[in-house]
């Protein structure tokens, strides 16, 4: 088969990874920059990027499905690639959803897809590359998943609607800082994001009780 | 034939359930108060009976209505001030930090013989700073839609000196003391609303804002009382310092609840009346204040304020007033004592007590003649009346009151002649019953017009609410039934599912109609309905990469939808700060000026580009059908016609090219009205060849439809394009392509789910909740939004230059609902008739017109959800600040689009089918 199983534990070790990098990211931010998203959004957010990156794509490189073809570092390369591409796809998704645009924001809504990127896009694009099956799939829950699948899928999804819920209470008329854009669409995103990850790794845990010959 | 009449008769049953629903609560909901336009003049006393008492008696001629009591009035109005703001702790069980900070006031008032009052004064709600401003200039009750022509409601503040900062006031206030070139003066300071607002009540700006009143209102008693003397200018001034209405300790205000509806009112007359004022005021509720002084409290209702202030300044009462005149603030001014003796010279050994009593009655008769004088122009001239029987038992009571002043009079006039101790007593209990019976009058009419005109009556919501529901049951009833028969068309080909499609445009619907029981989003809606737009759009791109297809189609849409996403945001913007320079403003931003000469060219010359690509769009649309016969040729003439009118019309109007007046004249007026009467010819024409022609010829249904929907839409485009102005080529290019891309990925899905089994819907319900929710932004898009100024007025003057109320009323209502509501619905057919057809279908004729019930079943289903969900969100806020300005609006713009989509399927279904 070529493709790697992914243990329960594992999948969580790996989630906790990655919360830990953004959790870790938040910390300095907060204690040694003394920023925070309210009053700083583009820079913490690009704090957490720079935390959230190399964590993201090094793991998700490391789980990649074809390691007899391609080397870890082609799978990084493919996640570096892939990084832009989704940034782009993330702004274009939140302008057409109305996402402010103008110089004041430009920053903000950059480092903010990149972000966005990160949850969702970067990792399918290490673990699969350009394998149109294998991101069919992922969109579609319609073949049977596996471990691999759960752990990208659930958290881009749950990142995803995070941030569309994260966006409802922008219009609301209470004038408090946070709900300008990205900030409260950015702690939807991460909320989701983190409840994924969650739930990708109960997931995982049950598919191993139901299917416990796979285990190698 | 009986087929077709089963798939309309749904229609106009629900018609009429929403017909229904909708008038009754709008009856429980909607007070409405015809505003009169009548004004009340000095010569205007002749005709009352009070009228020969006065002019006999009075030889002034400075004298109007009532014998001027004061000179000078000064109106000191703070807002939001709480009664306990005020009043003193004693009156309270529990002393606050922030009372007893407006000491002056307070001492002022207190003491035995004082000249100052504090009064609790009551306002009606709703407790907003405009409609209370309102409520005391006119001395009406102002709850409802003022119908009529109310639609700028601040110009009320604006005729008035009114709305000031208060730094502002208080460089203004003190030397205009000084000056006297002036009979009232009115200052009104914000800042205790402000720190309300912001703060809260029990807050150190709070007491810091009383604390800085209260000197300033010490200077101003100073100044006053400096030049209060014989000779000066402040002689007989008046000094009224109020509310206009409380706040609750949050600094919230606008509803009922005492807190807010409860403000105070200090009232002091500089020129000290005579010591037998404290008898008419014994109701008083008196206690000790801090300095162990007896200080008593009045009350008074604010609407009484308005007819007090004429009477005490001796101008008419406001035409609309139904205010009575307070007979303690009224009592406050000396010269209401003094001013009868000097007038009637008979009547010198009475006391000042009966000579008050005598004035105050006089008064009183004016007032009671005013009050019924409006009455009478109201009931006469409204739409909806006050009730007949309430009405009649004030005009008895009425009838009462001047039958026992005319036994006054006589009454009077013996004591005068017979000199007598003994009758001094009697004409005093005299005068007291006819001050009653006048009294009694006013207090009925003030009654019921709070019942008609501030009280909703939620039996009548209640029962509306109710057909509502009753009208959605049947509503889904239908949907299900059309479902069966649309099911057993598919019996053999199988029929396409959408649980999950389903669920989704349930989820869009119920988000959208639930956005509207807040405030915020109801401001937002058009940036709710394309944010819900592209939602959808992103879910179909999502699921047609999933099915390893990326069609353009979808990628269009959302492009379509950034497009019209800016659209709303600059419509919005203009709703917000309300200024024409914001198109200025936004180029700006692009970094091109208005000015600029190349620009300007561009945007002459885009709007005919656009209409002349939607024009061969439309003639390739008619050129591709088969089979049209002469309507073909008559449609394409017709259209092509008005466009090149159109054209000519604007570019008439353009500034860059100096044409003579009479071409001028030709393309402004003249034009236009073309374009309306081809429109309508147009419009008779595709009705006539659909009832005389294609009927009888054995053509394929989906082809004959194509060709009813394509005529009807060519026919309204013309008149609903020059309606919109030069942004309408742009709107109606985005229409096509956005209803171009729901209809093709309509038709993706149904290719690929062939294999679906339940649910019966032959279209997927998710496409035509896109469809609605293109036409709301749509909507805001051309720059409308959901209260009275966002109707384009100077849309209904194209082509004439006067006013004719059903004339202009209809291009109005063209213009607003044409391509939100008109348009969008006449289209629906689209959504239907490119769906791939199998050969089983084709032999079974009618489907295709039960899928298009489904389909108008389902868009009308989704605005009726909307509108019970504006209607449930009206019904709990109807004691909300905003209700009048926001929620109140925007459940009238619902229902009229829901009882005019009802219509146009109506209409629409017996004209397709």
């Amino acid at each position: 088969m070529g493709k790697i199983q992914i243990s329960a534990s594992k999948a969580f070790a790996l989630h906790f990874l990655c919360a830990a990098a953004l959790a870790a990211g938040y910390c300095l931010a907060r204690d040694v920059y003394a920023l925070n998203l309210i009053s700083d959004p583009a820079q913490t957010l690009r704090l957490l990027l720079v935390f959230e990156g190399p964590v993201v794509i090094g793991i998700y490189s490391w789980i990649r499905r074809d390691p007899d073809s391609c080397s870890y570092l082609k799978a990084v390369g493919r996640g570096l690639l892939g990084l832009p591409i989704g940034a782009s796809i993330n702004a274009f998704g939140a302008i057409v959803l109305g996402a402010p645009i103008g110089i004041k924001y430009l920053t903000k809504t950059i480092y903010w897809s990149f972000l966005m990127s990160l949850f969702t896009f970067v990792p399918a694009s290490c673990v699969f590359g350009k394998s149109r099956m294998d991101w069919q799939r992922i969109l579609a829950h319609s073949k049977p998943m596996e471990g691999v699948d759960y752990m990208i899928s659930l958290p881009a999804h749950g990142a995803v609607i995070g941030a569309w819920l994260g966006a409802w209470p922008m219009p609301l008329d209470w004038e408090r800082p946070w709900q300008e854009w990205p900030i409260c669409v950015t702690y939807g995103s991460v909320a989701g994001y983190l409840v994924g990850m969650l739930a990708s790794s109960v997931f995982i845990l049950i598919l191993r009780r139901q299917d416990p010959v796979k285990v190698d | 034939m009986g087929s077709k009449w089963a798939l309309i008769r749904p229609f106009f049953l629900i018609l009429l359930l929403h017909s229904v629903a909708i008038y009754l609560f709008t009856r429980g909901f909607l007070l409405t108060r015809t505003e009169l336009s009548a004004y009340s003049r000095c010569s205007d006393l002749s005709h009352s009976p009070c009228s020969a008492l006065h002019n006999s008696s009075s030889h002034d001629d400075r004298r109007c209505w009532t014998k001027p009591a004061v000179d000078r009035l000064v109106i000191i109005i703070l807002d939001a001030l709480r009664f306990d703001f005020l009043a003193p702790s004693s009156f309270f069980a529990e002393a606050k930090p922030w009372m007893d900070k407006l000491r002056v006031l307070q001492k002022l008032a207190s003491g035995e013989g004082s000249s100052a009052r504090i009064f609790k004064a009551i306002a009606d709600p709703p407790t907003t700073s405009m409609q209370r401003l309102k409520g005391l200039t006119t001395g009406g009750l102002p709850t409802f839609i003022d119908v009529g022509n109310s639609f700028g409601a601040p110009a009320i503040v604006e005729d008035n000196l009114i709305c000031q900062v208060d730094n502002g006031v208080m460089e203004h206030l003190l030397p205009s003391l000084y000056k006297d070139d002036w009979d009232v003066l009115i200052a009104h300071f914000l800042g205790v609303d402000h720190a309300g607002h912001i703060f809260g009540v029990d807050s150190t700006p709070m007491i810091q804002k009383l604390e800085q009143y209260n000197s300033i209102l010490e200077k101003v008693v100073d100044v006053l009382k400096s030049q209060s003397g014989p000779g000066g200018p402040h002689e007989n001034t008046f000094l009224v310092v109020m509310g206009d209405h409380g706040q609750t300790l949050n600094g919230d205000h606008g509803g009922g609840t005492p807190e807010e509806v409860e403000t105070s009112l200090f009232a002091m007359s500089l020129r000290s009346p005579p010591a037998s004022i404290s008898s008419i005021l014994e109701l008083n509720s008196c206690k000790l204040d801090l300095d162990g002084e007896k200080i008593c409290i009045g009350t008074i209702q604010q609407l009484d304020f308005a007819a007090t202030v004429a009477a005490l300044l001796g101008i008419p009462t406001p035409f609309g007033s139904i205010g009575h005149v307070n007979p303690e603030l009224y009592a406050l001014s000396a010269s209401t004592w003094d001013g009868q003796k000097m007038g009637t010279n008979n009547c010198k050994s009475w006391s000042n007590l009966e000579a008050w009593m005598q004035n105050y009655a006089n008064t009183l008769c004016i007032n009671c003649w005013q009050v019924k004088r409006y009455i009478d122009l109201y009931s006469a001239t409204s739409v909806i009346g006050l009730p007949s029987e309430d009405l009649h038992h004030v005009a008895e009571l009425y009838a009462q009151a001047q039958t026992s002043s005319s036994n006054t009079k006589k009454s009077t006039c013996l004591s005068e002649n017979g000199i007598s101790n003994e009758t001094q007593d009697s004409s005093a209990s005299v005068l007291q019953l006819q001050i009653d019976a006048y009294s009694n009058f006013l207090e009925n009419v003030a009654k019921l017009a709070r019942s008609a005109w501030t009280e909703f009556d939620l039996i009548l919501m209640a029962i509306g609410i109710c057909f509502m529901l009753v009208s959605l049951s049947i509503h889904l009833f239908a949907i299900g039934r059309v479902n069966i028969v649309c099911g057993s068309f598919y019996a053999v080909s199988g029929i396409c599912a959408y649980p999950f499609s389903l669920f989704t445009a349930f989820l869009l619907v119920v988000i959208r109609a639930a956005s509207f029981l807040s405030n915020s989003y109801i401001l937002m809606e058009g940036r709710v309905a394309n944010f819900l737009l592209a939602t959808t759009g992103i879910l179909n791109l999502r699921y047609s990469v999933r099915n390893g297809k990326f069609s353009k189609d979808e990628f269009v849409f959302l492009l379509i939808n950034i497009i019209i996403r800016f659209g709303i945001g600059f419509g919005m913007s203009k709703q917000t700060v309300g200024s024409t320079s914001l198109n200025a403003q936004y180029l700006n931003i692009l970094g091109i000026y208005e000015g600029h000469p190349l620009w300007m060219m561009l945007l002459e010359i885009l709007p005919v580009i656009m209409l002349s690509l939607l024009a061969i769009f439309l003639y390739k649309c008619t050129l591709g059908i088969s089979c049209w016969g002469y309507l073909k040729y008559l449609l394409i003439m017709g259209s092509s016609f008005s466009y090149m009118l159109i054209s000519v019309h604007w570019v008439s109007e353009s500034k860059l090219i100096a044409m003579s007046t009479v071409i001028q004249d030709i393309g402004r007026n003249l034009a236009p009205r073309i374009v309306f009467a081809v429109g309508l010819g147009l419009l008779v024409s595709s009705l006539l060849s659909r009832i005389l022609g294609l009927k009888d010829r054995d053509l394929n249904p989906i082809a004959s439809l194509t060709i009813s929907t394509v005529s009807m839409l060519s026919s309204w485009s013309p008149t609903i394009l020059i309606l919109l102005g030069r942004q309408g080529p742009f709107v109606g290019l985005i229409c096509i392509i956005g209803a171009w891309c729901i209809v093709r990925a309509e038709k993706e899905q149904q290719i690929k789910s062939k294999s679906g089994t339940l649910g019966g819907f032959a279209i997927s319900p998710v496409h035509v909740t896109q469809w609605n929710l293109l036409a709301v932004c749509l909507f805001f898009y051309t720059g409308h939004w959901c209260t009275f100024d966002g109707l384009r007025y100077s849309a209904a003057f194209i082509g004439f230059d006067h006013f004719n109320i059903i004339r202009q009323g209809i291009l109005l209502a063209i213009d607003t609902f044409g391509v939100s509501h008109i348009v969008p619905i006449l289209s629906l057919p689209f959504l239907v008739m490119l769906h791939p057809q199998n050969s089983e279908e084709n032999k079974a004729k009618g489907i295709i017109f039960v899928k298009l019930t489904q389909v108008f079943l389902i868009y009308g289903l989704i605005t009726s959800v909307t509108t019970m969900f504006a209607i449930i969100c009206v019904t709990i806020h109807r004691r909300h600040l905003m209700v009048w300005g926001l929620f109140a609006p925007k459940y009238v713009f619902e229902a009229m689009g829901l009882l005019l989509t009802d219509v146009v399927i109506c209409l629409a279904s017996l004209y397709y089918y």
